[in-house]
């Protein structure tokens, strides 16, 4: 491609900002939620992984000054977080981007239970003692809940960035870009880390898909914002909003679907002729869940985690009264 | 004129022998099992059940395509089979509830699998479009308003409420693997081999084709007929069950009882076997009692009757 050589330069030139950035930035963190613990320190950690084991390409690129982004409001919450969940969190995500997927799941679930039987073979032995987190939903240590926690799947999150796009221009010096006019009227750009699509439309709206936490979420948007930012379009990063989350988990027993079905008829549909799995629509929270006979779950419309794990532990009891003796 | 569905045995051998080569025998047997037969339904009554499914498909397809040409369209679609069913609100509500329920699935299937997303994505206009189909027709076609009125209608339907309670009645008592065996049987319907239905309903000999909504329906129809059949079957099996202290039990129909003693084994074990699973003559006496016209306006109150095809799925 065109860019390769004036990228190599521009890289040679950021890895001398990488050591500033890391050495700023412990400063700036006060405690915070636990949810947006996995975060922006996330991104120059994982920079210097990536930097270290993979190939350069664009990708890695980004993530050295995402500061430019003029983000509303979340964006100085993120710089914040809590003392000691923040340094496991530094070593579990310098962990995740060596090793791929497996490592988020315990990071998943590491949130919101205590997590440190669990992280302590993913961390690192600089990592200090773990203290339990404070669970995302308000309530029930883990004996008296179900004691299964939902792992994320898929996360769908919008950007707008706020100017018009030559999608052709976009499409001919972006790597891994794809442009079909005749088929659809957008740009589908894909990262390997965090591994996820996105579609990208004239109008600057996009499309973030695949990811499997809210902040992989955000840090792949601003890459890809990153990417058409260098292709000389003032690219910006405006209301960043997740709009859909897909989590899934197992309880581990069968579910007799024609019982549930006959009594909770005002809130599921089950047609095995057309769908194997049983279709709940729980109203609080809102959330659609797809319930099998093999006791897999999946959970989807939530536009927050809490929702997703709210909806389970009220379906796990329901779920638990039709199980299936064998 | 019904005589052409509950004709006996002999129209039934010369159909059978007539008989293509694909037959639908054992997925039959296993959604008689899912609907709430016994746990091996009867052969020969699954080779009745596809006559009769066969035989009223088509007909109806030969209607929609009459329907069709009124129209003046090159393809049997949707609106046809929709407009055949305008007599009966039930049915016709049943069917509309599928065809949003496959909208919906669609939906949501689509929102969890990414690969999907971008095909979504390209096929955005295909959200809901059963729904805005069925809904553009009936506006057309409705003249009182009562069609219309279906969309907003939350009764519950009876039909299937008695469905889904006989199921959870028999899978009570099922263990882990025999429930797994339901639910696979469960998961059979003809939209999941439509070529093999295709072929089945003979549409390339035919001149006007039904379009891929339409085959859906079509494939619905034909589950919906075996549900009815079934459903009918049972009700008969159970009036013909003698109970004690039941006093009209001496009344039992003449014609039940001729179908029951040719069918019925001699051998007594053999009797217990079978008296489980529905038998042909269950059938045949479902459809009578189907097609019997009560009433001084029955004559009058559906017009394709006419033809003399009573039409179990609408």
């Amino acid at each position: 491609m065109d860019g390769v050589s004036p990228l190599e330069r521009y890289l040679e030139r950021c890895e001398g900002q990488f050591k500033d950035d890391l050495s700023a930035s412990p400063q700036l963190f006060t405690p915070m939620s636990p949810y947006d613990v996995d975060l922006p320190i996330q991104t120059t950690e994982d920079v210097w992984g990536s930097q270290l084991n993979q190939p350069k390409d664009l990708s890695t690129d980004f993530s050295v000054d995402l500061s430019f982004l003029p983000d509303i409001t979340q964006d100085d919450k993120e710089q914040n977080l809590s003392e000691d969940g923040y340094e496991k969190q530094k070593e579990l995500d310098g962990s995740i981007s060596r090793n791929e997927d497996s490592g988020i799941i315990v990071d998943e679930s590491s949130l919101s239970y205590s997590g440190a039987t669990q992280s302590s073979p993913e961390a690192s032995g600089t990592c200090p003692p773990l203290i339990p987190m404070t669970p995302m939903t308000p309530v029930t240590p883990a004996s008296e809940s179900s004691g299964i926690v939902p792992q994320l799947q898929n996360i769908v999150s919008t950007v707008n960035l706020a100017c018009k796009l030559d999608l052709k221009n976009i499409a001919l010096h972006a790597r891994n870009a794809e442009y079909n006019p005749k088929r659809f009227a957008a740009v589908i750009m894909r990262i390997r880390e965090p591994r996820t699509t996105a579609l990208i439309f004239s109008s600057g709206k996009m499309v973030c898909t695949g990811a499997k936490s809210e902040e992989q979420s955000r840090l792949a948007a601003r890459k890809y914002a990153r990417v058409v930012q260098k292709l000389g379009f003032p690219a910006k990063f405006l209301d960043f909003k997740i709009q859909n989350m897909v989590g899934s988990c197992d309880v581990r027993f069968p579910i007799r679907l024609e019982g549930l079905v006959l009594t909770h008829q005002q809130f599921s549909s089950y047609e095995p002729e057309l769908f194997p799995g049983l279709i709940y629509r729980m109203v609080k929270p809102r959330i659609v869940l797809l319930i099998f006979v093999s006791g897999k779950v999946v959970l989807t419309g939530a536009k927050e985690r809490s929702e997703i794990y709210e909806a389970f532990e009220n379906i796990y009891p329901i779920l638990k009264g039709f199980k299936k003796p064998s | 004129m019904s005589s052409t569905v509950a004709s006996p045995m002999s129209t039934l051998a010369s159909s059978s022998s007539g008989r293509k080569s694909t037959s639908f025998t054992p997925e039959l047997q296993s959604m008689m099992f899912s609907l709430g037969d016994a746990r091996r339904p009867l052969h020969e009554t699954a080779v009745l059940v596809e006559d009769i499914v066969h035989t009223q498909l088509i007909n109806l397809l030969q209607q929609a395509a009459e329907v069709s040409q009124l129209r003046g369209a090159r393809v049997i679609s949707a609106e046809d089979l929709l407009f055949l069913m305008r007599k009966d609100k039930k049915k016709l509500r049943r069917l509309l509830k599928y065809m949003f329920f496959r909208d919906y699935k669609s939906k949501i299937v689509k929102g969890i699998e990414e690969d999907d997303l971008l095909e979504d994505k390209f096929n955005s206009s295909n959200t809901n479009k059963r729904q805005k189909l069925a809904q553009d027709f009936l506006n057309s076609i409705d003249q009182t308003g009562e069609l219309l009125a279906m969309f907003e209608d939350d009764e519950i339907d009876d039909v299937k409420q008695e469905r889904m309670e006989r199921a959870e009645r028999q899978t009570r008592m099922m263990d882990s693997v025999q429930y797994a065996e339901f639910c696979e049987s469960r998961q059979l319907s003809f939209s999941k081999k439509a070529s093999k239905f295709r072929d089945w309903l003979d549409c390339s000999s035919m001149e006007i084709k039904p379009n891929a909504v339409a085959m859906e329906i079509l494939a619905y129809l034909a589950y919906e007929t075996v549900a009815q059949l079934v459903d009918l079957a049972l009700l008969v099996k159970q009036d013909m069950a003698p109970k004690a202290g039941d006093p009209f039990s001496h009344a039992i129909s003449a014609t039940f009882i001729q179908y029951h003693n040719s069918a019925e084994s001699t051998a007594a074990c053999g009797i217990e076997a079978q008296s489980d699973a529905i038998q042909p003559s269950h059938i045949r006496e479902a459809i009578r009692r189907y097609g019997h016209k009560i009433g001084p306006l029955s004559p009058f109150t559906s017009a394709y009757r006419r033809n003399g095809m009573t039409f179990l799925a609408c």
